[in-house]
């Protein structure tokens, strides 16, 4: 067998597998190493949400991107994944907040996202299941929506078979050959060794040990999420309900009926440790049916948690490291499934063509980490 | 099953209506891992939570790739034990 790639991917999630999609579509010869099975990390574990509310013209662009590529899949693969423009209701229960949703839909606007500040009245009028007790008004983008992860990984990754690339799952590297400040390639626990003058480190929670394999520190901390998912009822159209109170959460209906959500720990749990709690399940049950009191007779089927990979501001970590040909795609903070696809796009036309579509400076790798992102 | 049965009406996963055509059709596409199996064919994943399935899924990729049954980790399986409703979480707290 061949040995010598033209990239080396490794993660199996959406932007290892976007990331190799992308350029094997350009005809280059793509192996991808996953160490468990694909979406098996981060990925997998979301929750299906895809959304463009963002705070800064760079972010809001990327996400339009990738919502515009969401639509396209079913095209392009030949089978659904879901896309749902299900719409993102974040909610408003202080004034504080709601100045802040307003100021940024000025921003969102500017570069033409179609959103809007709405009453407590409309949101009911929206989501007619909604308790609005409290309730200010919310900040509403009916483009926004939701896909399923498995089946987008699943057609990123046949499309890398089908364009003559290879996927080693249950395989993982176990060094990055690094000569002269270039790097050459792979070593995997297989013993096997990998040729390639570009690798991807798309490793997500584990990009910051993968880095160390080549000599490069990737400023990304993973923390523990824990999220649920209801049986499936009948589709109400439910959006991607965004609580910010302190004892909030995040949850959507999804197309095919299940309730899937998730809420922030008010203390951070550091780690990639995927152990799911009584707590969560019980807290989570009464932050949903708080929001809408009718999903008390829902049965939740299963829990689990999952790692946000965090970068000190919240934006991702993308573009090539100090080691030539080792780039980095990672730190998504939360957000890799939805801007996954764009980002793995344009990553791959700056392998091959050496141009960012816009200024991404907010987002590339060696920046200095400065303001946060508010729409968290 | 006599010979003329349809392969597409041979369900494996009744929550989630798979068929043993559809998880034959993902095997020879290599897809042999169960997890992946399950993710990208939404086995297991309704309210019975693979109880009868997920057996079913490990005789099948036995059978068609040849490697044991012993060689074949089952799927991660996830709380809660049996599916239960959320008022039923709260009444808990109040007993």
């Amino acid at each position: 067998m061949n040995n010598t790639f033209d990239a080396i991917i490794i993660g199996g999630g959406i932007v290892g597998t976007g990331a190799g999609y992308y350029l094997s579509k350009k005809g280059l010869n793509v192996l991808l190493i996953e160490k468990n099975y694909l979406t098996s990390g981060s990925t997998g574990r979301c929750i299906t949400g895809i959304r463009q509310q963002f705070s800064t013209p760079p972010s809001i662009k990327t996400a339009m991107e990738s919502v515009r590529l969401f639509k396209n899949m079913e095209d392009e693969f030949g089978f659904s994944v879901e896309w749902k423009d299900s719409g993102y209701l974040f909610l408003a229960h202080t004034e504080e907040l709601a100045s802040m949703f307003k100021k940024n839909i000025e921003i969102q606007r500017s570069v033409g996202l179609d959103v809007e500040f709405i009453s407590a009245e409309e949101c009911k009028k929206r989501v007619p299941l909604l308790d609005t007790e409290a309730l200010i008004g919310g900040a509403w983008c009916e483009s926004d929506g939701q896909a399923d992860p498995f089946f987008v990984v699943k057609g990123f990754s046949s499309g890398i078979v089908k364009n003559h690339g290879t996927i080693k799952t249950r395989t993982q590297v176990v060094d990055i050959i690094v000569e002269d400040n270039k790097v050459k390639g792979v070593k995997t626990d297989s013993g096997d060794t990998y040729y390639s003058r570009v690798v991807i480190n798309a490793a997500g929670p584990w990009a910051k040990e993968v880095g160390k394999m080549a000599g490069v520190k990737i400023d990304v901390e993973p923390e523990r999420h824990e999220a649920l998912i209801t049986e499936g009822v009948e589709y109400m159209g439910i959006p991607m309900l965004v609580d910010y109170r302190p004892d909030g959460g995040y949850f959507v209906q999804r197309v095919t009926g299940q309730f899937i959500g998730c809420f922030t720990p008010e203390k951070q749990i550091p780690g990639t440790s995927t152990d799911s709690t009584l707590e969560f399940l019980k807290e989570m049950s009464r932050r949903m049916c708080r929001l809408v009191p009718a999903l008390e007779n829902v049965s939740i089927l299963r829990q689990w948690a999952g790692s946000y990979c965090m970068t000190p501001d919240g934006n991702p970590l993308v573009g090539e490291t100090e080691v030539s040909g080792f780039y980095v795609c990672t730190g998504m903070s939360g957000h890799g499934f939805m801007l996954g696809p764009a980002i793995t796009s344009f990553l791959s036309n700056y392998i091959t063509e050496g141009t960012w579509p816009f200024d991404l400076d907010e987002i590339l790798y060696g920046r200095t980490f400065g303001q946060k992102e508010s729409m968290k | 099953m006599t010979e003329k049965t349809d392969k597409s009406d041979i369900i494996v996963c009744r929550c989630e209506d798979v068929s043993l055509q559809e998880i034959e059709d993902l095997i020879d596409q290599g897809i042999t891992d169960p997890e992946e199996l399950k993710r990208f064919l939404r086995i297991g994943m309704g309210p019975c939570q693979g109880r009868t399935c997920g057996k079913l899924v490990t005789r099948i990729i036995a059978q068609k790739t040849g490697r044991p049954v012993n060689e074949i980790k089952s799927t991660t399986k996830r709380p809660p034990l049996v599916s239960i409703r959320m008022n039923e979480l709260f009444e808990d707290d109040n007993e």
